[in-house]
């Protein structure tokens, strides 16, 4: 299989914008996509955190698939990540196959890779035998999700919360393999970043905003608050993986840079608790999306944020 | 917090260096063999913080045996280019490999078939395309919020610049002497610039023996006073010869039996000698001159005031550990 080269950069993990009886909301999603593309590298579809993907059916999944790449045609060159996972290894698999089958129906080529969080529904134990076997059959190349917290939220989460390092460094031999969204600690970014050297084409993007803002990966970001202020995120995206050549040298650009990187980490800790919920109200409070069936707990958060989006237009 | 943050930052930049040690492979060895083999100079060229960092690698490699200078490539376009020659090799620094300025004197250096050398993060930069090697400084994680100011990037590259002037420094074999004529405020250097009385052995510390004195016996004085010469005083101490070691090889290689021979029949009748008042590294430089490794201290009469070997000249203690001569450094007065 021809493994696509990964895009560097603003990966947004887009909100799954919904009608009130649960189909994909069309209409908001083109209006969202039409908002954030221009801003991004990539689209990450229901993802398990800001697009709720562990409550989507693969039919679902299947829908906004086919939905994203229509409306990119064949214009716009993104490439489209989605969360292939399930509960199980095998429907997982079916997922996966589902997906590919969505992809060929469409004119778009760009780019589809599927994003999977393995210990979601297996453990460390033989991880390399089951990619061994999914990358012969997945149809797109696969992204790696680390993401313990996600992991320790689960009814009953697997005895370890990370990829192991080893495991890992045996799954970046895979050339069907492309890259990880990593969320954890900085020692076990270096450990993951060490096991991957033998790749330099191998993405280690960061799954968590916060940490990007503070210590940049020069493989990009993974993020969800870019579904709110996607040209803020790409400007620090930009300035991030290009320390020293960041466009128009102006007198106050470091301090430019250094408001707009405040501005998003203060927003990303209104919504970090609940990322769907408040980013959704807020979009929807800015006309792109439908309202939420039901308000977020944190209505507070959402007209904070929507202050803050309203103070930058400004 | 700031303890904890202080600790992130220094571990990314280590890590960033770590993981060069990995990447490191043929192509650093190209880049070692160019400059090895180049007649020119090596010239650094960089932009803002890797133009620093090329300034500093700069100074390295002129201390440790590679002729270097720093050009800088906005200047470079409006005519210090002028200073590249065919023969010499440009190592130019960017971390993303795009840098405009750079990009613009890279075809031109080429065209004068100059060789390029990159240290970047960009492999597949215009810039990469542009060189004759590529090493990989590019790093997984910068240290600084939201790209202000490169941090790992410009540590990793400074780091691959140690590296290779350390490289070279041990390919082109580089001794004492080059250090001592790079480094005259170092404690080397130091030790150069003492006047010759101030290093000279003296008194009895002088092997010495007076004409007529048997080989024999004036083996004995050389084993006694440990610097591998006699010298041949007569008089008031007015200087006739030297008999070194070389010498008695010589002497043994024509004749067989030489104990009982005078020393007037084997010594040099002219040796090399010195005033006190010189300074060590004109005594260097008539050692170099004459291939010897001992100067006769004499005054305005010829009477012998001392005698100085090399190994006083650059310090025992560095010669203890390859000839375990054990006398002091400084004379005795």
């Amino acid at each position: 299989m021809e493994v696509l080269a990964p895009p560097r950069g603003l990966i947004i993990e887009l909100v799954t914008p919904f009608k009130r009886k649960g189909e994909i909301d069309e209409k908001g999603l083109r209006r969202l996509l039409a908002r954030v593309s221009p801003s991004a590298h990539g689209v990450f579809l229901a993802s398990p955190r800001a697009g709720e993907g562990a409550t989507l059916s693969p039919a679902l999944r299947s829908d906004l698939l086919r939905q994203t790449m229509l409306w990119m045609g064949e214009k716009n060159s993104l490439p489209i990540f989605i969360w292939v996972t399930q509960g199980t290894e095998e429907e997982t698999r079916k997922t996966m196959l589902a997906l590919a089958e969505a992809a060929r129906e469409t004119p778009y080529r760009p780019g589809i890779f599927h994003v999977d969080t393995p210990l979601f529904y297996h453990s460390n134990r033989g991880l390399p035998d089951l990619y061994r076997e999914i990358c012969t059959t997945a149809g797109a190349p696969l992204i790696l999700h680390n993401d313990p917290d996600l992991i320790k939220g689960l009814a009953r989460p697997f005895k370890r919360h990370n990829i192991r390092t080893a495991i890992l460094k045996e799954l970046c031999g895979f050339p069907g393999i492309a890259g990880l969204i990593f969320s954890g600690s900085l020692d076990r970014a270096h450990h993951y970043q060490r096991a991957c050297r033998r790749r330099p084409d191998f993405r280690i993007y960061d799954g968590d905003e916060a940490r990007f803002l503070d210590h940049p990966s020069r493989s990009g970001v993974v993020s969800g608050g870019a579904n709110l202020a996607p040209a803020a995120w790409a400007r620090i995206v930009a300035s991030s993986l290009q320390p020293s050549t960041d466009g128009a040298d102006y007198p106050d650009r470091l301090q430019q840079i250094w408001d707009t990187g405040s501005m998003l980490h203060h927003m990303r800790d209104l919504y970090a608790d609940a990322p769907a919920s408040i980013i959704k109200a807020v979009l929807a409070g800015m006309g792109v999306t439908q309202p939420p069936g039901q308000p977020p707990e944190n209505i507070a958060s959402v007209q904070i944020v929507l202050r803050q989006l309203v103070s930058q237009i400004k | 917090m700031i303890i904890q943050q202080a600790k992130e930052v220094l571990k990314i930049e280590a890590q960033s260096i770590l993981d060069l040690t990995e990447r490191i492979g043929p192509e650093f060895k190209k880049a070692v063999d160019i400059i090895l083999h180049a007649k020119g100079r090596v010239i650094l060229t960089g932009m803002g913080k890797s133009g620093l960092v090329a300034r500093k690698i700069s100074a390295t490699l002129n201390s440790t045996g590679t002729s270097s200078l720093f050009l800088h490539p906005a200047e470079a376009i409006h005519g210090d280019l002028g200073m590249v020659t065919p023969n010499d090799v440009i190592l130019a620094i960017s971390n993303s490999g795009h840098t405009a300025e750079i990009n613009r004197i890279l075809p031109i250096v080429k065209d004068m078939e100059a060789k390029i050398i990159l240290f970047t993060g960009g492999l597949d930069s215009p810039m990469a395309r542009e060189s004759d090697v590529v090493i990989d400084v590019g790093v997984e994680r910068e240290a600084c919020p939201l790209g202000l100011a490169p941090t790992a990037s410009t540590t990793a590259a400074l780091a691959m610049g140690d590296a290779l002037a350390v490289v070279l420094l041990n390919q082109r074999r580089f001794n004492r002497d080059d250090f001592r004529r790079f480094h005259p405020g170092g404690s080397l250097g130091e030790r150069l610039s003492f006047r010759v009385k101030e290093i000279m052995l003296t008194d009895a510390h002088i092997p010495m023996v007076s004409p007529g004195t048997t080989i024999a016996e004036a083996i004995r004085e050389i084993n006694a006073k440990g610097i591998g010469a006699t010298l041949v005083c007569g008089e008031e101490q007015r200087l006739e010869g030297i008999i070194s070691d070389g010498d008695l090889r010589r002497a043994l290689i024509a004749r067989k039996e030489i104990h009982s021979l005078k020393v007037e029949e084997i010594m040099s009748s002219c040796p090399k000698t010195i005033s006190e008042n010189e300074t060590s590294i004109e005594a260097l430089g008539l050692m170099e001159a004459h291939g010897i490794t001992h100067l006769v201290v004499v005054d305005d009469h010829a009477r012998v005031k001392g005698i100085v070997h090399l190994h006083d000249l650059l310090g025992r203690e560095g010669f203890r550990i390859n000839g375990g001569i054990g006398t002091p450094a400084r004379a005795h007065h």
